[in-house]
């Protein structure tokens, strides 16, 4: 109760200053949240922008893609790293090396090859999300107690019971962990590249708000795309419990 | 007692392992055998080799040369169901109980989940956790660990009991108690145990065959057998002069390796 009450509390404060503060700026370059409930009101009943579950529609569709992809290459590439010593001794180095590099400045050459449309925009948040996951496997394999190994194969366990009733619960945490980062950079992979050039998706009609300087209708946008990110972080936890409970 | 069958024959066994400062001689031409229901007790100096003739026995490492036989049969793998390992780390499974940590081995074997649990909570009480059935290894002390990695050991049934230094984490106290428990278990049960121990107590207190292994190359110096009572009286003439006996065979290895 108390920690919905600091939680609520914050949130007054933030609004409270934002009010203030919102209504001494130029209108068309801040709203205070009072005038942005009536452009909320207008975009949620699809008179300001018709096609708003369209675009929100294509976003989740650009994500869960991104997603996919990202998970499978991330979790193969990991274990292939992971449990060949060789291999994941000369090229886990440089995975990690390019995961240091900032992900948007292969933005423009991913827009030249994959285009304008949703492609691009599952190509960069395949981009993001990949590397958190590959590198949570790694992370994770070298977690193992090598002696829980040991004591498996003594009580008969051959590679694939090894790898299921030890290696995964073993790394569990590192792993979920990793998933959970990579669906949240999928999700900003995917917004971010649709805010940098698109021609549909949540990241259109904002650049279309703020284009036009229709500040209110923005904000209100970006309070959708917000419900978008809780909703998926939601969901990543909803997995992480699966998960644990797959391990009991 | 020679009357009882070899249950564990080892033949000229070798073993070679390559590091990256050059070659190691783990164990070299190591001959032994041992009865069935007997206590043999394997001691010699650090790096002497009694882990790795454990892993062989266990199947986790493959002879260079010589073979080993169990029951009669070749050892090629790892054989639960003859075969019981306890580590010197108990190695539980964190994010297991207690009972589904001694159930671990039947999983395996694929035992229905209701004998298996009725096989575990039967064991709970003797190994001294009958409170503890649904704690995770955290909650555990170092003493009780050892027992849950004892009771999976015990779990399997198998005729072969191999522990590799199970009580050397302990402190002396716990040590010395685990200890006459083990003795009682293994009365009770009759398991063939081969025991690896630095200590001179535990291998008078327990055994009924002690082997002292040599430096690296680890070989069988000497072997004793012992055959008096249980409980033992660590303090009567007999064991004072067996004990005194037993460190100048191993005080002239350990000065050896420690070269």
């Amino acid at each position: 109760m108390t920690v919905v009450g600091l939680r609520l509390g914050l949130l007054a404060l933030f609004l409270a200053i934002w009010e203030i503060a919102g209504r001494k700026v130029n209108p068309l370059l801040g709203v205070p949240p009072s005038a942005v409930l009536p452009s909320l009101r207008d975009l949620l009943l699809l008179r300001s922008y018709p096609d708003l579950p369209a675009s929100l529609w294509l976003t989740i569709r650009e994500i869960g893609t991104a997603y996919a992809l990202a998970v499978a290459a991330g979790l193969g590439c990991g274990f292939v790293l992971g449990m060949h010593r060789l291999v994941g001794r000369a090229w886990g180095p440089m995975l990690a090396a390019l995961y240091a590099v900032p992900a948007v400045v292969w933005y423009p050459s991913l827009m030249l090859f994959f285009g304008l449309d949703a492609a691009s925009k599952i190509a960069f948040g395949f981009l993001l999300g990949f590397f958190p996951i590959a590198l949570a496997v790694l992370a994770g394999i070298r977690q193992v107690n090598p002696q829980l190994v040991v004591v498996a194969r003594a009580y008969g366990a051959g590679t694939a019971t090894v790898f299921r009733r030890v290696m995964l619960p073993a790394m569990l945490f590192t792993l979920v962990g990793g998933l959970r980062t990579g669906l949240v950079l999928c999700v900003i992979g995917v917004v971010v590249g649709e805010i940098l050039g698109s021609k549909a998706g949540m990241g259109a009609l904002i650049n279309h708000a703020y284009g036009l300087l229709r500040t209110g209708d923005y904000v209100a946008l970006v309070l959708v795309t917000l419900v978008l990110v809780v909703g998926s972080d939601v969901l990543a936890s909803l997995l992480e419990r699966r998960a644990r409970r797959w391990t009991e | 007692m020679s009357a009882r069958p070899e249950l564990i024959t080892i033949e000229g066994v070798t073993k070679r392992y390559l590091t990256s400062s050059g070659p190691v001689d783990a164990l070299h031409d190591v001959s032994l055998s041992v009865e069935e229901g007997a206590f043999c007790t394997l001691i010699g100096p650090s790096g002497c080799g009694k882990s790795t003739l454990l892993g062989m026995l266990g199947g986790l490492v493959t002879p260079d040369r010589g073979r080993l036989l169990v029951d009669g049969r070749p050892v090629t793998g790892p054989d639960p169901r003859r075969v019981a390992t306890v580590f010197q780390e108990a190695g539980l499974f964190p994010w297991r109980t207690t009972l589904q940590n001694v159930e671990f081995g039947l999983e395996l074997q694929g035992v229905p989940a209701e004998r298996r649990r009725q096989t575990a909570a039967e064991l709970l009480g003797p190994l001294g956790l009958s409170g503890f059935a649904e704690k995770y290894p955290r909650e555990l002390s170092g003493g009780m660990k050892q027992r849950v990695a004892i009771g999976r050991a015990l779990a399997l049934d198998a005729k072969i009991l191999l522990m590799d230094e199970p009580f050397g984490a302990l402190d002396e106290q716990t040590r010395l108690l685990m200890g006459e428990w083990l003795l009682d278990i293994w009365r009770r049960t009759r398991k063939t145990v081969i025991f690896v121990t630095h200590s001179l107590h535990e291998a008078l207190f327990l055994s009924t065959r002690v082997a002292v292994m040599t430096a690296r190359p680890g070989r069988i110096k000497t072997a004793l057998d012992l055959t008096m009572e249980y409980p033992r009286a660590m303090e009567s003439s007999e064991m004072v002069a067996l004990r005194a006996k037993l460190w100048s065979e191993i005080r002239e290895e350990s000065l050896r390796a420690m070269r």
